[in-house]
């Protein structure tokens, strides 16, 4: 009975730490209008001087997918650094040995602090989608079935998300930093996963480059799902993959929080 | 001391300075290396960005690839000269909490220097090699004549373009002192810089483009300075003085970003009130 309250306890940190700064609020929604209306601008103005569709997309097909990926951005934004609690901060401070003193496993404290970051980005991206649908920028999925399969999919590309900052966060416990890799991460899931444009319109080599790597499972699948770029009967193949480096990913980083406790040291040992 | 070395001595200072703080990024090798390749990486995947909108879309807001180009290599030149000389804003909120500004208030040196001082920005080696590398490739593409007259245009449009991006996060930094939250608007800039920066503003809408320029002046980083070298000064949507006025407006701008900061530096209060 008493773990309910313990994983509500340990989610809310970062959204309380948020609810209770209301000028990042502010930030944060003013920062999501400006960046869609530049998006929306940006995709229509491109789409003007060409044909109706390109690269497999039509123009709203586009547009949608920009605003989605825009919005999607919230899941992965939260600031734990402004709270001391990144893993690198608590390596850097020696604190990291409490993680490991504590009746709440690092693994199970780390996956709880994710869980409330990514459920309170979830609710600024849903509000956000409901603004977009309302006012007609973004298009309503072709079919409940769709819908479904989008909804399954976005689940299992937040959870190989997930285990991709993970595995960075894990890096600090041979290298202490980790905050280039980070960078390097968001920018390479910025470009691999469809954020900064659709994965379609980039070159052959670079959509089957980006199929050997995790980083278009997180957001182009449910993403081009979303808009019927790839249809709900090619959906399976691609849930499968996601799933699956859900599954690798998972075995990888249980191991490494194994092998990251042999390296913990408490006091000089 | 004589008052006609202390220039000289404060450039002495700050050179030994930051070649101790470039000896302590090399305390972290893999941290050192990853840093150089996240410059690259970024510059990179603006230049996949641009290449794939030209790719796919017939031109944008009727400037053809070469010119498209030169918007970015200008953007990117001026973003990395802006990150090894001025770019250290970034990360001041994180300063303030850890408390380091009251330390710097103590010593004898001023606080923006000792800012600037206080690390190595070892991404800047990555971000100007690529910048370099597009510039080169920019100006071999460009089909424009280049005259004395354009080259020293050109040199005054990048620096303007740095001090146009120094002036937006020096303002940036000067709020950060008084309000922690200001990180969060100095890391979407960046973003904003980074994605609309590189190309033509007149792909969007007038009010959009209008707000680019005078709500935040992301133009005169480099579309005005390129529009104007490219021959498309007539269509920049401002008058062709004021496009061509970017350098100076790039000067003026972080002279006043830096009377902000004085000011913003005087009310300072604190972590210890």
């Amino acid at each position: 009975m008493t773990a309910v309250p313990g994983v509500w306890r340990t989610a809310r940190i970062t959204p309380l730490g948020e609810l209770l700064t209301p000028p990042r609020m502010t930030g944060v929604a003013v920062q999501l209008v400006i960046q869609t209306v530049l998006v929306v601008a940006l995709w229509r103005g491109l789409y003007a001087d060409t044909g109706p569709t390109t690269a497999g997309l039509s123009r709203e097909q586009a547009v949608t997918y920009a605003v989605l990926a825009v919005l999607a951005t919230r899941l992965r934004e939260l600031d734990r650094y402004a709270g001391r609690d990144t893993v690198m901060q608590h390596m850097h401070f020696g604190t990291i040995v409490y993680w490991f003193l504590r009746p709440v496993s690092p693994r199970r404290y780390y996956a709880l602090r994710a869980l409330g970051d990514q459920l309170y980005g979830l609710a600024w991206a849903a509000a956000g989608y409901a603004v977009c649908l309302a006012v007609g920028v973004v298009q309503p999925p072709h079919s409940a079935g769709a819908a479904g399969a989008f909804a399954l999919s976005l689940l299992l590309g937040q959870w190989v998300l997930y285990y991709i900052m993970l595995l960075i966060d894990q890096l600090c416990f041979w290298t202490l930093r980790n905050s280039a890799a980070m960078l390097i991460l968001i920018f390479a899931q910025n470009l691999l996963s469809g954020v900064y444009a659709p994965l379609w319109y980039f070159p052959d080599w670079f959509v089957t480059l980006s199929a050997f790597l995790p980083f278009q499972a997180t957001l182009n699948v449910p993403l081009s799902v979303y808009v019927g770029r790839i249809p709900l009967a090619d959906a399976g193949p691609q849930l499968a993959l996601q799933a699956g480096w859900v599954v690798l990913l998972a075995v990888v980083t249980r191991l490494v929080w194994h092998r990251a406790a042999l390296r913990v040291v408490s006091q000089g040992g | 001391m004589d008052h006609r070395s202390a220039p000289w001595n404060a450039v002495r200072v700050a050179w030994r300075i930051t070649k101790l703080n470039f000896r302590a990024q090399l305390e972290y090798r893999a941290e050192f290396l990853l840093m150089i390749a996240i410059g690259a990486i970024w510059q990179v995947s603006v230049i996949v960005f641009a290449t794939v909108l030209l790719t796919r879309f017939s031109g944008m807001g009727g400037w053809d690839s070469a010119d498209v180009l030169l918007i970015a290599a200008m953007r990117m030149m001026a973003h990395g000269l802006f990150v090894l000389f001025l770019g250290r804003m970034h990360a001041l909120a994180y300063r303030v909490q850890e408390g380091v500004i009251d330390a710097f208030l103590l010593r004898p040196m001023p606080v923006h220097r000792q800012v600037q001082l206080s690390f190595f920005p070892t991404n800047a080696i990555g971000d100007l090699t690529v910048a370099v590398a597009l510039f080169i490739g920019a100006l071999v593409r460009s089909s424009q004549e280049w005259t004395a007259g354009r080259i020293a245009f050109l040199i005054a449009g990048v620096l303007g373009g740095m001090l146009v991006e120094a002036a937006l996060f020096t303002a940036m930094g000067s709020a950060s002192l008084r309000y922690p939250a200001a990180q969060y608007w100095s890391r979407w800039l960046e973003e904003l810089l980074g994605t609309f920066g590189s190309y033509p503003l007149n792909v969007l809408p007038k009010a959009l483009s209008w707000l680019l320029t005078f709500g935040l002046p992301l133009a005169f980083v480099a579309y005005f300075p390129a529009g104007v070298l490219t021959g498309h000064g007539s269509a920049l949507g401002v008058p062709m003085w004021l496009a061509a006025a970017s350098p100076l407006i790039g000067l003026g701008l972080y002279l006043l970003s830096r009377l902000l900061w004085s000011w913003s530096l005087k009310h300072y209060t604190g972590v210890n009130g």
